[in-house]
């Protein structure tokens, strides 16, 4: 088979001991930064680019994909720990996650962070090898209007993720759509709700927001409760997950590394629909569906497995397309450039080497990642011990540092502050921060999208409906708004609301 | 200081230079040389700067450390530069965007693109070249004009943003051709060229760069370059200006630029270091390998001349186009 001979190809090329040692090198500086909030591989990885310019190009790129999904798997331990997302994809883990750390569960929150991961990596990086050309295909047939569509099923099924009030969920998610008009508007080039501050005309960061509105409204709702605790929590029950758990998170895991592999090929913001939709869907099918928001396993394993499945599978549009579907795989674009490596279909024929032993290292990452994380998760565990008074302040300190390194500009970090003091707010008023983190992202790419298919069919909007694709998910759209308008529905959904408040 | 007396103010200057001189008298650089970036990393802009730090940090040195401001298209990153203490050791890479466009399109610019600057060294020029979806078929620039004339209205232009080099050159275009084409505005150029390899829009304005490796597999047909004289990177591809469209000429360029104020020897020895880097053989090589080629423009105050002749041209070409939004 010649699946087969090219992974053969592959492993010869990752396995040789220099490029091994990249690899290596590449994950442990990824969980590094990841551990580290705000921190984020688009930094780190520009920081590196003139020292790729003196390997060769397979090692270098090796690196640098260790260094994004290092990343990854990192960004979840700060998410789970102390309720800080890094990055969109962690922001659902913390859901979950954060409560299990609570209820001194964290050890098997991130294990199972981790294991999920690994399979999904798997799974993506097997996707990747045998399917990448034709799924590229399907990544061309995603125009303005099936993102439309697509936006508005997941920002219906957004509804779904709250577990407070139906209105507060709304109510949250039309305020992250109001922050999200912030900036210039594509079409026209105007300046909107800017107040004359250059820093906004780009709009507002997405990890400004979800610092704040997490990490930070954490601490301060936290500083509340005085001298009641004087360290995080001392109950740490046991590291590994119980066969109870492994019993939960087995179907989650690859519903989630199912749908975040579909997700990730798509480059217009797919693969940040990836852990929402996983989180979103496991809540509606699984059978502890009332534990969701409180510390269910399975809130942290769909959409950890789904965030790590998109990770890998937004390297076909790079690998195949050169189209980067983020701001790492811009950077991996530039990285490639500066061999003389033009990235596009070309590279699978012209540079055989090279491409299967970026697909062969993506799984061996995967496998190191695995085995350096599972017997960190000891050490991550003590950090919980850590006195407030020490563990708080260092975490602002590193919060502080990784939001300036977005843009090396102080105002980021005084935005970050004010929408700690809103996530506070949120927090005192019941309020939760997560659809609106939803609203925030899928309401720009929402108007950008719906405004350029309209420009396009020059103003008909019969055009979302006349798409196959963009009228699936239109149909399915209105089946969930019906189910949740429906009375008889409505009032078994509230029951369960009063279940879990 | 409009109070102070002739002595004082010379006095008050005496002490200013002495502060921002390093201590024990050591000739500039004493210490780091800050690079501003005015783009997020990764970016073409971003490449070369880190392509010229290190040859430059042999030079003079000292480390020369890259260091990106992105925000407001550019104008954040050049508005440091312009408003740092002209020592030396802030410079930044200015840019059409920064230098000659935006100073048109936007209301607020902080800066004045000629007074706040000392123009170092222009770094890069890059060709915008035609590119369109390979099933419409045209083949040359004059089959282009005919085919849209046909079809006024039907066929769309896609650009990296409203106001780039992509948008505006296909504003000229359609003024020079007569034709009527709708301008698709993306968020960046690879969301727009994903279209375009789509088939849902026709043509766009491309950067060379970015363009180059799609041209060369086939997955998108060039029609022209923008710039008067061929690219050494597709010498068979023609100019616009060979295929009728006399005078068409655009460029993307990007240089190095301080504050307005440095020292005249400090200029002379920047300049001087930067056009050596980029003639060094390996970074030479790394730029046309990315369809990036090096300027005619070799002083200082030829690169002064070039920005201004550069926003004048795009001061007229934005009021034509309508790109300004307000």
């Amino acid at each position: 088979m010649e699946i087969l001979s090219n992974l053969a190809l592959g492993f010869g090329v990752a396995l040789s001991p220099f490029n091994l040692l990249m690899c290596l090198v590449g994950v442990l500086l990824g969980t590094l930064i990841g551990v580290l909030p705000g921190v984020g591989p688009v930094a780190t990885i520009a920081m590196l680019l003139p020292i790729t310019f003196n390997l060769n190009p397979i090692a270098a790129l090796i690196m640098l994909a260790g260094i994004y999904y290092g990343a990854q798997y990192g960004g979840s331990t700060t998410a789970i720990l102390v309720n800080l997302p890094g990055e969109s994809s962690s922001v659902v883990t913390c859901l979950d996650g954060y409560q299990m750390a609570r209820q001194g569960r964290a050890g098997p929150a991130l294990a199972t962070a981790a294991l999920g991961s690994f399979f999904a990596g798997c799974v993506a990086t097997l996707i990747v090898a045998m399917f990448a050309p034709p799924l590229a295909e399907v990544a061309l047939k995603f125009g303005p209007s099936e993102y439309f569509s697509l936006m508005v099923l997941g920002l219906v099924a957004a509804v779904v993720l709250a577990h407070g009030s139906l209105i507060k969920a709304i109510a949250m998610v039309i305020l992250g759509l109001m922050l999200g008009l912030v900036g210039t508007d594509v079409n026209s080039g105007v300046l909107r709700f800017a107040f004359g501050i250059a820093e906004l005309a780009d709009g507002i960061g997405f990890v400004t927001v979800a610092m704040g509105m997490f990490g930070l409204a954490e601490i301060i709702a936290n500083l509340e409760h005085k001298g009641t605790r004087e360290v995080f929590t001392s109950k740490v029950k046991h590291l590994w997950p119980t066969k109870e758990d492994f019993k939960r998170i087995w179907a989650p895991v690859l519903r989630g590394t199912f749908l975040g592999s579909a997700l990730g090929i798509l480059p217009g913001g797919g693969a940040l629909l990836a852990s929402f939709g996983a989180y979103t869907l496991e809540k509606k099918v699984s059978k502890n569906s009332a534990e969701f928001g409180k510390g269910a396993i399975e809130g942290v394993a769909a959409p950890e497995s789904a965030n790590n499945a998109g990770a890998q599978t937004s390297f076909i549009p790079l690998l195949t397309l050169g189209i980067p579907s983020n701001a790492v795989m811009a950077l991996m674009i530039g990285a490639m450039m500066i061999q003389g490596i033009a990235p596009g279909p070309q590279v699978m024929t012209e540079r055989p080497q090279l491409f299967w032993g970026m697909i062969a290292s993506m799984w061996l990452g995967n496998l190191m990642l695995v085995v350096l994380n599972l017997p960190l998760i000891g050490l991550w565990i003590k950090l919980l011990t850590v006195p407030y008074r020490i563990l708080y302040p260092s975490i602002l300190v590193f919060m502080c540092i990784g939001v300036f390194s977005l843009s090396n500009n102080p105002f980021d970090c005084v935005l970050m502050a004010a929408f700690g003091l809103l996530g506070y707010i949120c927090v005192k008023l019941e309020c939760e921060p997560a659809p609106l983190i939803l609203g925030f992202i899928l309401g720009p790419l929402m108007e950008e999208n719906l405004r350029r298919a309209m420009l396009l069919s020059r103003g008909d909007p019969l055009v979302f409906f006349q798409k196959p694709i963009s009228a699936t998910f239109l149909v399915v759209s209105i089946i969930l708004l019906v189910i949740i308008a429906l009375p008889n529905i409505r009032k078994k959904r509230e029951e369960v609301f009063v279940e879990e408040t | 200081m409009r109070g102070l007396r002739i002595g004082q103010r010379l006095a008050a200057a005496a002490l200013l230079a002495l502060a921002t001189l390093p201590a024990h008298g050591q000739a500039w650089p004493a210490k780091p040389v800050r690079v501003v970036v005015p783009y997020p990393p990764g970016g073409p802009v971003d490449i070369s700067a880190r392509l010229l730090a290190p040859k430059l940090q042999e030079a003079l040195g000292q480390p020369f450390v890259v260091e990106n401001k992105p925000g407001a298209g550019g104008n954040i990153g050049a508005d440091f530069v312009a408003k740092s203490a002209p020592d030396g050791y802030t410079i930044g890479m200015g840019a059409i965007a920064t230098h000659a466009i935006n100073p048109a399109l936007m209301a607020n610019v902080p800066y004045d693109p000629i007074k706040d600057f000392r123009h170092l060294a222009l770094v890069v020029q890059v060709p915008n070249v035609l590119i369109v979806n390979t099933e419409l078929p045209v083949k040359s620039v004059p089959e282009l004009i005919a085919y849209a004339k046909a079809r006024p209205g039907r066929l769309d232009f896609a650009s990296g943003s409203t106001g780039s080099t992509g948008h505006l050159a296909g504003e000229l275009f359609k003024q020079m051709t007569g034709t009527f084409m709708v301008h698709i505005p993306y968020k960046g150029a690879p969301a727009a060229v994903a279209d375009l390899l789509a088939g849902r829009v026709h043509l766009m304005f491309d950067n060379l760069s970015s363009a180059l490796p799609n041209v060369k597999s086939g997955h998108v047909r060039a029609l022209a370059v923008t710039t008067l004289k061929r690219s050494a990177s597709l010498p068979d591809l023609p100019t616009l200006d060979e295929s009728g469209l006399k005078g068409f000429d655009m460029t993307t360029w990007w240089g190095l630029m301080g504050p307005a104020g440095m020292s005249p020897d400090v200029v002379q020895r920047l300049s001087a270091a930067i056009l050596n880097g980029m003639d060094a053989p390996d970074v030479k090589e790394r730029l046309r390998a990315m369809g990036m080629e090096g300027s005619a423009v070799r002083t200082p105050e030829q690169f002064t001349a070039f920005v201004d002749a550069e926003r004048r041209l795009y001061a007229k070409l934005v009021k034509q186009s309508g790109a300004k939004p307000d």
